[in-house]
C-alpha cells in the first residue's frame, strides 16, 4: 500500500466527519414538526434543557400555549395546579411552565431571548416571588443551570444599545456562566460599553447561533422528564365538571389529607424530608434577620419588564405569599414582607403593569400553601380564579411606559416605599372566598 | 560457573520450579516473577555471578525470560 | 487574556493540530523541527499560563531553574567519582521539596497559601527525581540540559502525565522516526485521540457531570435521613459511577496526551490497559495509572528492597515484601494529597495487595485443591473491581463530605 493511501485511510475518515458535521450544524434545518404530545410533555417537564433550548419553546408559543414564568412552586403539582386544571377542564390554553428552584428575573429574562417572536402581543403569566429579592440576587450557581449560550447569542444579536441593554450585558459579565466563551465575553463586553459589534463579531455570532440552534433542535427534547403521568393522574382526583364551590371543597378534602404530620400546614412529605425534627429546632427564627427590601434583583426585574413591554406582552403578575405559621416560627417579618410587595407593585403599576394577583397577605389561609413558601391546593385555586378570566378575555397587545430610574442602586436600596393605590386598576372580577 | 546454569539455579531457588525446559517462558506473565524476586535476583547476580545491575538497568521487558536474562548477564559481564 | 486549558474543548484540538501541522509535514519527511517544536511548545505553554493563572507560570519558570540547579549540581558531584548516599539523598530531597511544601501549603491558615503550586508540578517532580536517582545509578552519565527542558517541558504532558522516563524520551526526541513508523504514529495518534473524545467527552460527562451530581445529592439527603454511617443505596450508585468517571475522564486525557505525542514523533507510554478486568489487585496496578504504578515499582518499591535486602534489614522476605508495599503505596497517598482519604486510600491499597499475596502463596501451594475455571476467573474480575471502586470511593473524598461535611 502506498503512503498516500495510508494516509487517506487515516485522515480520511476524520476529514469526512468535519465536513458532515459543518454540514449538519450550519444548514438551516427547518424545525420538525413537534406532536402535541411532546409538546405537552416539555410544557410540564421543568427540564433545563427546555428551559435553555428555543425550538420547543416557539413551537409551543405559536400553538395554545401560554408562559407561566415563575421559580419552584411550579412544580408543587397537586390537583389545582394551572396545569392539571388546563388539561382536565379542557381550557383553551395550557400553562408552559417555565422556572424551577433558583431560577429569577434575570434567567427568565434570558429565556425570553429566544422567543422574542411569538411573546409579542400574547399573553403570559409571571409568579414574581418576594424571595428572589435577597441581598445578593440571583445565585451565580443556579443562574448557570438555567443559563445557555443560545440565550445569550440570540440576545447580543437582538440588542440594540440602550440604559437597559449595557445593563443586562453587565449582568452577565458578573456570571461566571455569561463569560465562560471568550467571543460572548468580548461582544457582552462591547454592548457594555454601549459600543457596536463589529462586522466580523456578527457573522461569527450568526454561525455560532446556527450551529446552538440546531443543537438545540436535534438534541433538547432527549432526555426530558415525563411528567404527564403525574398530571393525568392528578386530573383523575378533580370532579367531572368546573364548579368553583365544588372545587373549593375538594381542595380543603386534599389539604386536610395531605397536611396530617405537622403544626405548620406543610405537606406531609415536604415535611418529612426537609424538616424532620434536628432540622426544625435549628430553624427556629431562623429568618428574623431575612430582608426583601434591599436587592439588586429589583434592576433584574425591571431587565424582564423591559422585554415584555418592548413585545407589548398582555401579562398577569402573581405575587404569592408565605405560610403565615411557618413564618412565624421561623421569625420572618410579615411587615418586611408586605414592604417588598409595595415595592414590586410600585415598579409595576408606575409602568403600566397593572394586571396583578396579590396573594401577598393569604399566607394564612388553611390549605393555601402547600409547604413553606410554596403555593398548593387553596392557594392554585385561588390563582385560578386569575387566570381563568385573564385567558377568557380577549387578547389585547399593551402598551406600558418604562422608566429606566428602575435600573438604580438607588431604587434597588429604597426603603419605605408606600403600597401604591391599585384597587381601581387592578382585575376585578374575582370570586370572593 | 556456567552463567545458564548459575541464572537457573537463582531462578529455581526463587520460583520453586525448574526453568531449564521453558527457557523463553514469559516469567512476569505467568506470574513466576513479581517486583520482590527481581530484586533478590539481582542481589544472588551481584554474589553469584559478580554483574552490578542496578535497578535502573531493570527493563522488564529485557529480562522477561530465562534466556534473556542470561543473554543480559552475560552482555554486562562483558561491559 | 486568553487562557487554553489543555484538551479541554473542541477548539483547542483544532488550534493544536494547526499548530502542529508544520512539524508533522517535516517528521513525515524525515526531520524534526527542534527549533519550531520549542516555540509550539513555548506558546502552548504560556496559552497555559496565560492570564488568570499567570502566578503558576511565573512559578513554573523558578521551579525549572531550582529543580536544573539542583540536577546540575548533582550530576558534577557525580562525575567528579564521589558516589555519597548523604549527598544523594540529600539531591533528592531539594528535589521533592516544592512539591513537599505544596501539599503542606494547604494545611496553613494562610491565604498566601492559595496560591503555592501549579498544575502539573507532581508529574514534574517524579521526572527530576528519576533523573537524578538514574544520575546516581550511572544508566544515565550526562544529561543535556536543553533535552532535559524538553523532557521537563514536553507540553502535551505536562499537566498530568502520563510519566515518561528520560532515556526513552531522549531516544525518540534525537531523531526523526522512520516514515513507515511515523504513519503508524499518526494512525495510533489519530486513533488515541478519538477513543479520548470518547472516553471523556461523551462517556465521562455522562457519569460525571450527567449522574454524579445528582447520585451525591441523594447520598447526601438520604445518608442524613438514615443516620449511622450514612450508608444508603445511592452512595454504592456514587461509588460505581464516580470510578467509571473518574477512569474515563483520566483515561479519556492520557489518551489525548499519548494521541498529541505520537503526532510529534514521541511515543509517549501509555497509562490504562482495560483495569476493570483486572484479575487481582497487584494485576489492577499493572494496568491502571501504569506510568505511575510502574514509576513507584522502580523507584520505590524495588530501591527500597533492594536496599534492605543488601542490608539485611529485615530476614523474612514476605515480611520485607509487605512492608514495603506499605511504604510505597503510603507514599503514593501523600503525594495525592495530605487528607486523610488520600492517606487511607493507600494503606487500603497495600493491605489488598498484602491479602492478594497471602492468597496467591495459598492459591501456588495448594493448586490441586483449588479450582480454576471460567467461573473462578469471573468471580475473581468482580471482586477485584469491587474492592477498586470502594477504594476510588475512598479516594473521592465523598465519604469526608458525607461524614464530617467537608473535604
Amino acid at each position: 500500500m502506498s503512503n498516500k493511501r495510508k494516509l487517506w485511510q487515516i485522515f480520511g475518515p476524520v476529514l469526512c466527519a468535519f465536513i458532515l458535521l459543518i454540514i449538519l450544524f450550519l444548514i438551516p434545518w427547518q424545525n420538525g414538526e413537534k406532536s402535541d404530545n411532546a409538546l405537552f410533555k416539555a410544557s410540564v417537564s421543568q427540564s433545563q434543557t427546555v428551559f435553555k433550548g428555543q425550538s420547543i419553546k416557539q413551537a409551543a408559543f405559536e400553538k395554545n400555549y401560554v408562559p407561566f414564568y415563575g421559580s419552584s412552586e411550579l412544580s408543587r403539582m397537586d390537583a389545582l395546579h394551572p396545569s392539571v386544571l388546563a388539561y382536565k377542564y379542557k381550557r383553551n390554553y395550557r400553562p408552559f411552565l417555565l422556572g424551577g428552584p433558583g431560577s429569577q428575573s434575570l434567567t427568565h429574562f434570558f429565556t425570553m431571548q429566544e422567543t422574542v417572536d411569538q411573546l409579542s402581543n400574547k399573553k403570559a403569566v409571571f409568579i414574581i416571588s418576594p424571595q428572589w429579592f435577597t441581598k445578593q440576587g440571583q445565585n451565580p450557581a443556579a443562574f448557570g443551570m438555567y443559563f445557555s449560550q443560545l440565550q445569550a447569542v440570540d440576545w447580543i444579536l437582538g440588542a440594540k444599545d440602550s440604559v437597559a441593554t449595557r445593563y443586562a450585558a453587565r449582568r452577565l459579565l458578573d456570571m461566571p456562566a455569561g463569560t465562560a466563551s471568550e467571543t460572548t465575553k468580548y461582544a457582552l463586553m462591547t454592548l457594555a460599553s454601549g459600543q457596536k459589534l463589529s462586522k466580523y463579531q456578527t457573522l461569527y455570532l450568526k454561525a455560532r447561533r446556527r450551529m446552538l440552534a440546531n443543537e438545540d433542535n436535534f438534541f433538547s427534547s432527549l432526555g426530558m422528564t415525563n411528567n404527564i403521568p403525574k398530571i393525568q393522574k392528578e386530573a383523575g382526583k378533580l370532579p367531572g365538571t368546573y364548579a368553583y364551590d365544588n372545587l373549593r371543597q375538594f381542595a380543603n378534602e386534599q389539604g386536610q389529607q395531605g397536611t396530617t404530620n405537622n403544626k405548620f400546614g406543610i405537606s406531609n412529605g415536604f415535611f418529612d424530608k426537609k424538616l424532620n425534627n434536628k432540622h426544625l429546632n435549628k430553624l427556629k427564627n431562623s429568618q428574623k434577620n431575612f430582608d426583601y427590601t434591599k436587592s439588586p434583583e429589583y434592576a433584574d426585574f425591571e431587565l424582564v419588564l423591559n422585554e415584555l413591554a418592548h413585545e407589548h406582552v398582555n401579562v398577569l403578575f402573581i405575587i404569592p405569599p408565605v405560610n403565615a405559621k411557618w413564618a412565624k416560627y421561623t421569625g420572618l417579618s410579615q411587615s418586611m414582607y408586605q414592604e417588598c410587595v409595595a415595592k414590586i407593585t410600585k415598579q409595576l403599576t408606575s409602568q403600566g403593569f397593572n394586571n396583578i394577583a396579590d396573594l401577598s397577605k393569604d399566607g394564612g389561609k388553611k390549605f393555601f400553601m402547600e409547604d413553606t413558601i410554596h403555593l398548593g391546593w387553596n392557594g392554585w385555586l385561588k390563582v385560578d380564579q386569575y387566570v381563568k378570566p385573564f385567558m377568557e378575555e380577549r387578547n389585547h397587545p399593551v402598551n406600558y411606559k418604562l422608566n429606566s430610574y428602575y435600573f438604580t442602586k438607588a431604587w434597588g436600596n429604597k426603603t419605605d416605599v408606600k403600597m401604591p393605590d391599585t384597587k381601581s386598576k387592578a382585575a376585578t372580577n374575582i370570586k370572593k372566598n | 560457573m556456567d552463567t545458564k546454569q548459575a541464572v537457573l539455579d537463582i531462578l529455581n531457588e526463587l520460583t520453586g520450579e525448574d526453568l531449564s525446559d521453558q527457557m523463553d517462558e514469559n516469567i512476569f506473565e505467568n506470574g513466576l516473577l513479581d517486583s520482590m524476586a527481581t530484586v533478590q535476583m539481582l542481589l544472588e547476580l551481584q554474589d553469584k555471578c559478580d554483574v552490578t545491575a542496578p535497578v535502573s538497568e531493570f527493563h522488564r521487558e529485557d529480562w522477561d525470560t530465562p534466556n534473556k536474562i542470561i543473554a543480559k548477564v552475560e552482555s554486562l559481564r562483558n561491559e | 487574556m486568553i487562557n487554553i486549558q489543555p484538551y479541554s474543548n473542541p477548539r483547542y484540538f483544532v488550534i493544536l493540530f494547526i499548530a502542529l501541522l508544520p512539524l508533522i509535514i517535516g517528521l513525515y519527511h524525515g526531520r524534526r523541527f527542534k527549533a519550531y517544536e520549542a516555540f509550539v511548545s513555548l506558546l502552548f505553554l504560556f496559552l497555559m499560563f496565560n492570564g488568570k493563572d499567570w502566578i503558576q507560570g511565573v512559578q513554573l519558570i523558578g521551579y525549572i531553574i531550582f529543580q536544573f540547579l539542583v540536577t546540575f549540581a548533582y550530576q558534577k558531584y557525580v562525575n567528579s567519582g564521589k558516589n555519597k548516599t548523604s549527598v544523594f539523598c540529600l539531591a533528592v530531597i531539594l528535589a521533592i521539596l516544592p512539591l513537599a511544601a505544596v501539599k503542606i501549603a494547604p494545611l496553613v491558615p494562610n491565604k498566601a497559601a492559595d496560591l503555592i503550586g501549579f498544575f502539573g508540578i507532581s508529574y514534574l517532580t517524579f521526572k527530576t527525581v528519576q533523573v537524578i536517582m538514574e544520575l546516581r545509578d550511572k544508566t544515565i552519565k550526562k544529561v543535556d540540559p536543553i533535552t532535559y527542558a524538553r523532557f521537563l517541558l514536553f507540553f502535551p504532558t505536562i499537566s498530568s502525565g502520563p510519566i515518561d522516563r528520560y532515556r526513552r524520551f531522549k531516544e525518540d526526541y534525537d531523531k526523526a522516526p522512520e516514515r513507515d513508523k511515523y504513519i503508524e504514529n499518526l494512525k495510533f495518534g489519530t486513533r488515541y485521540i478519538f477513543q479520548g473524545f470518547l472516553y471523556k467527552f461523551i462517556i465521562g460527562y455522562v457519569f460525571g457531570t450527567l449522574w454524579l451530581p445528582q447520585l451525591a445529592k441523594d447520598a447526601l439527603f438520604y445518608g442524613q435521613a438514615n443516620g449511622g454511617l450514612r450508608l444508603s443505596w445511592a452512595l454504592l450508585g456514587y461509588m460505581y459511577c464516580y470510578s467509571m468517571y473518574l477512569f474515563f475522564d483520566f483515561a479519556g486525557y492520557s489518551l489525548f496526551a499519548v494521541g498529541t505525542s505520537y503526532f510529534m514523533g514521541i511515543r509517549t507510554p501509555m497509562n490504562f490497559n482495560k483495569p476493570f478486568i483486572s484479575q487481582n489487585i497487584k494485576d489492577f496496578w499493572n494496568r491502571w495509572h501504569m506510568t505511575l504504578s510502574f514509576w513507584f515499582r522502580d523507584f520505590i518499591f524495588m530501591r527500597f528492597t533492594f536496599f534492605a535486602m543488601k542490608h539485611k534489614l529485615v530476614k523474612n522476605r514476605i515480611r520485607l515484601s509487605q512492608l514495603a508495599y506499605f511504604v510505597d503505596f503510603l507514599i503514593m497517598g501523600f503525594w495525592h494529597g495530605l487528607t486523610w482519604y488520600y492517606i487511607v486510600y493507600g494503606i487500603f491499597h497495600a493491605t489488598a495487595i498484602i491479602i492478594n499475596d497471602i492468597w496467591l502463596r495459598f492459591k501456588r501451594k495448594h493448586q490441586k485443591q483449588i479450582p480454576h475455571n471460567q467461573f473462578t476467573k469471573w468471580f475473581a474480575i468482580f471482586l477485584t473491581f469491587n474492592v477498586v471502586c470502594f477504594s476510588f470511593l475512598i479516594f473521592s473524598g465523598f465519604l469526608s463530605t458525607l461524614w464530617f461535611g467537608w473535604k
